[in-house]
């Protein structure tokens, strides 16, 4: 990666001007490498929103979704993407609050990821509408009609938990950037100085903007906390209020919590771990940080495993007739390899961090994360499509395979999701250089 | 100043006593009604495995608070052996359960009573364990925590299923497992509030700004518990009303169709969610140890309540009796955590 002339950190600088300088030499000029990765992300979005076009014109039936299963890829993604989207809060958030102090290392890059997938997350509802053009019937509207959406479906809980969410995060995220947004008015230049400095609300750092911006931090931090849990509760509702076999238990909401947890800490693990490389950031992003985060990743890991444990144990336990089918088709039915699969990589790789060694090298995190959001995102599919695929009356039995077009448009899901997160390492600094002068 | 003072092989004989006067009560034809031993159990399994489990979950977080109650909460370890011996003599109280007179391959009453036996017997060994090296290093021992937090969270997962919910056979709810190992935690958090009211913090043993530091923190796990109880109470009945299966919410109409059953429901979630969460909210009330006591006693007979209310409408009890059974198990936790020397070794390199 390119940098200007002068932002090299020098071994002779004091900690914080070195810090500064590497985090605004990570927004220099993009290079070759950058613009590259960027085009091919674009291309990607490009595909995204082309696939998209031809099923708003020709309709849903281009899609693999069918009876029974009506539910398949969009929503898998919607709620793979929502699960990402947790990490963020939980590491700026909670471990704020449990004054944990390697949060400092990941906390930028984990906020700016918590909105990218959210807003990624909420295409797929979009997508999966159809009819995308009447999304606002979700919405309380003063409508001349009186017509009110349904408060006692989950799918209009889900549109206030997530938009809460949201706008909560965003806060958070912004609330955080003032002092270093002051810090960029004050060493860029020309417009980008202006910029920076419109965004930093006229940020001087005086005693008495410090004492009100701890005091709101913690306040959003405290007020994040309950959300984290609260929004993937109510996403696992959408699944567990109905009475699918499968679907309706009652773990599902500290399930999907955790689950979200670890496919949330895993992507910042896929996310930071090359960005620490490229940037220069290893002095700021230790190992003892990454080995820090392992053991979050290895913690939901077990919780995830204890929830498959319980419900497929539970299901023999009551000797439910359709829930123990629905478990064995799980493991043995059509989609058996993908299971397996999930199984591996959510419950049995993770195990892998309990050495020392494991935790620390860095190689292999970078990879176990790559495999458990394989894992999580399987695991959506096999919760969604399995119970679908067998309900109650071998009648209404059926299968679903992905077509091409929910193939392409989850493919430009992640192409969306590093297209912004590089844009972000462009237009912000990755690190909260105020948080990690107070280390130093 | 300690006014008695016991030798090892008295606090033990002590604990048997104890253990011997619950089963008198419960076995002496005292009262007809027959579920007081199930409710002291599944209260003070998790009560007492709780203490342990909150030490050990804050020495692998490296938590701070711990250095001022390590030494009172590693020392409920013994209680955790009289928890299994007298769940043996639980065997004459099967018949309380559905599924006695057709039992099937998991509910059986043998394999029942050896797989819950063996879990306690568990617990009590790696909480032992991690009770002793706990308490004699000053750097935390990770390995023995894990174990022991391995154990407990099975053996309170199992106590649930098992002892509670296949009382209401065929009633399930996957939850109710994590539900109880997390309700062990609270019922830990809040006797810790309870011990730092009345003992100080171990004022012997460390300065007083930071006894009151420790004393926030345990006040702030209690609020934070109460918001997590919350959820989970939320998460598990939510569910169960809105799919409104007889088969589910059978359970929940048998308890509320009596007045004071449904009286019983409302005051635990105003103990256990609304009096934490409301009344730990200020900072102030946070740093009274009073206070916080005062809340922490309100959140147990919450969770006392709460097992009262899952256990009552099948296995009918006693009041006196059960009251008799905690006080006895009550005294016998005091008298450990007075001669906690005892029980527990010295520590090397002070108290971290």
């Amino acid at each position: 990666m390119s940098q200007e002339p002068g932002l090299n950190a020098g071994p002779n600088l004091a900690p914080a001007e070195r810090l500064e300088r590497t985090v605004l030499a990570a927004m220099s000029r993009p290079s070759l490498r950058y613009l590259g990765a960027l085009g091919l992300c674009g291309l990607l979005v490009l595909m995204l929103f082309a696939i998209w076009g031809v099923i708003i014109w020709q309709g849903m039936g281009i899609a693999g979704i069918n009876h029974p299963v009506s539910w398949g890829v969009f929503i898998t993604n919607f709620v793979f993407w929502v699960g990402i989207a947790h990490s963020g809060t939980l590491i700026s958030a909670v471990l704020y609050l449990f004054r944990a102090r390697f949060r400092t290392s990941f906390n930028r890059a984990a906020e700016a990821m918590t909105l990218i997938a959210l807003s990624v997350a909420g295409l797929f509802p979009l997508i999966h509408l159809g009819r995308v053009w009447i999304f606002y019937y979700l919405l309380p509207y003063p409508s001349e009609r009186l017509i009110w959406p349904n408060f006692r479906s989950p799918l209009v809980w889900d549109v206030f938990a997530v938009t809460t969410y949201m706008l909560v995060s965003a806060a958070f995220f912004y609330i955080g950037l003032l002092p270093d947004l002051a810090i960029l008015r004050r060493r860029l230049q020309g417009w980008r100085s202006r910029v920076y400095g419109w965004l930093s609300l006229g940020w001087s750092g005086s005693l008495d903007e410090w004492r009100h911006y701890n005091r709101v931090y913690l306040f959003l931090a405290a007020f994040a906390t309950p959300l984290v849990a609260s929004v993937h509760s109510i996403v696992s509702w959408d699944f567990a209020v109905s009475i699918v076999p499968g679907w309706h238990t009652t773990i599902f909401a500290p399930y999907f919590v955790a689950g979200a947890i670890l496919s949330g800490s895993a992507m910042v693990f896929t996310l930071t771990i090359p960005m620490r490389r490229i940037l220069g950031l290893e002095a700021y992003i230790q190992v003892d940080h990454f080995e820090a985060l392992a053991k979050i990743l290895l913690f939901t890991s077990l919780i995830v495993s204890y929830s498959y444990i319980c419900e497929t144990a539970l299901a023999w336990y009551h000797g439910n007739l359709f829930e123990m089918e629905q478990f064995r088709y799980r493991s043995f039915g059509d989609y058996w390899f993908l299971y397996w699969i999930m199984i591996l990589c959510n419950s049995l790789l993770p195990l892998t961090l309990w050495r020392k060694s494991w935790r620390r090298n860095l190689r292999w995190l970078f990879i176990l994360s790559l495999l458990v959001n394989v894992g999580m995102w399987l695991e959506r599919f096999v919760i969604i499509v399995n119970s679908l695929a067998r309900e109650y009356s071998p009648y209404a039995w059926g299968t679903y395979q992905v077509s091409l077009a929910e193939l392409g448009i989850t493919l430009g899901s992640f192409g969306l999701f590093f297209a912004m997160f590089l844009l972000f390492c462009k237009l912000l600094p990755v690190l909260s250089m105020t948080e990690i002068k107070e280390r130093l | 100043m300690m006014l008695v003072t016991f030798k090892r092989r008295d606090l033990y004989l002590l604990l048997l006593l104890a253990a011997g006067l619950v089963l008198l009560f419960e076995y002496g034809k005292l009262t007809p009604n027959r579920g007081a031993l199930l409710l002291t159990l599944v209260f003070w399994s998790g009560l007492a495995q709780g203490c342990l489990a909150l030490a050990a979950a804050a020495e692998l977080t490296r938590a701070r608070w711990i250095a001022s109650l390590r030494r009172e909460l590693l020392c409920v370890h013994p209680l955790l052996l009289v928890l299994a011996l007298l769940f043996l003599c639980l065997a004459p109280r099967l018949d309380l359960y559905p599924w006695h007179e057709k039992p099937g391959p998991w509910l059986n009453g043998p394999f029942f009573l050896v797989r819950n036996l063996l879990l306690l017997l568990a617990v009590w060994w790696t909480g032992r364990r991690f009770a002793l090296s706990a308490a004699a290093r000053a750097e935390p021992c990770q390995r023995d925590a894990v174990l022991f937090l391995f154990a407990f969270v099975a053996c309170q997962s199992l106590l649930a299923f098992d002892l509670v919910m296949s009382l209401a056979y065929p009633w399930m709810s996957s939850l109710l497992g994590a539900y109880f190992f997390v309700e062990a935690l609270y019922a830990g958090v809040a006797l810790a509030a309870l011990l730092f009211f009345v003992l100080g913090g171990g004022k012997q043993r460390q300065a007083p700004e930071v006894i009151g530091a420790h004393h926030r923190d345990v006040a702030r796990l209690l609020f934070g518990f109460s918001v997590l109880w919350g959820g989970l109470f939320f998460a598990q009945f939510l569910l169960l009303w809105y799919g409104n299966l007889p088969e589910e919410t059978g359970f929940i109409v048998a308890r509320l169709q009596s007045a004071g059953l449904r009286n019983l429901a409302l005051l635990v979630i105003l103990a256990c969610f609304v009096a934490p969460f409301i009344g730990l909210m200020a900072r102030r009330v946070k740093e009274r140890p009073a206070l916080v006591a005062l809340v922490a006693l309100a959140v147990l007979a919450g969770l006392f309540g709460e097992r009262l209310f899952f256990i009552l409408p099948e296995a009918p009890l006693h009041l006196g009796v059960t009251l008799f059974q905690n006080l006895v198990l009550g005294m016998g936790w005091l008298v450990l955590v007075h001669g906690q020397g005892e029980v527990l070794p010295e520590a090397v390199g002070g108290e971290g």
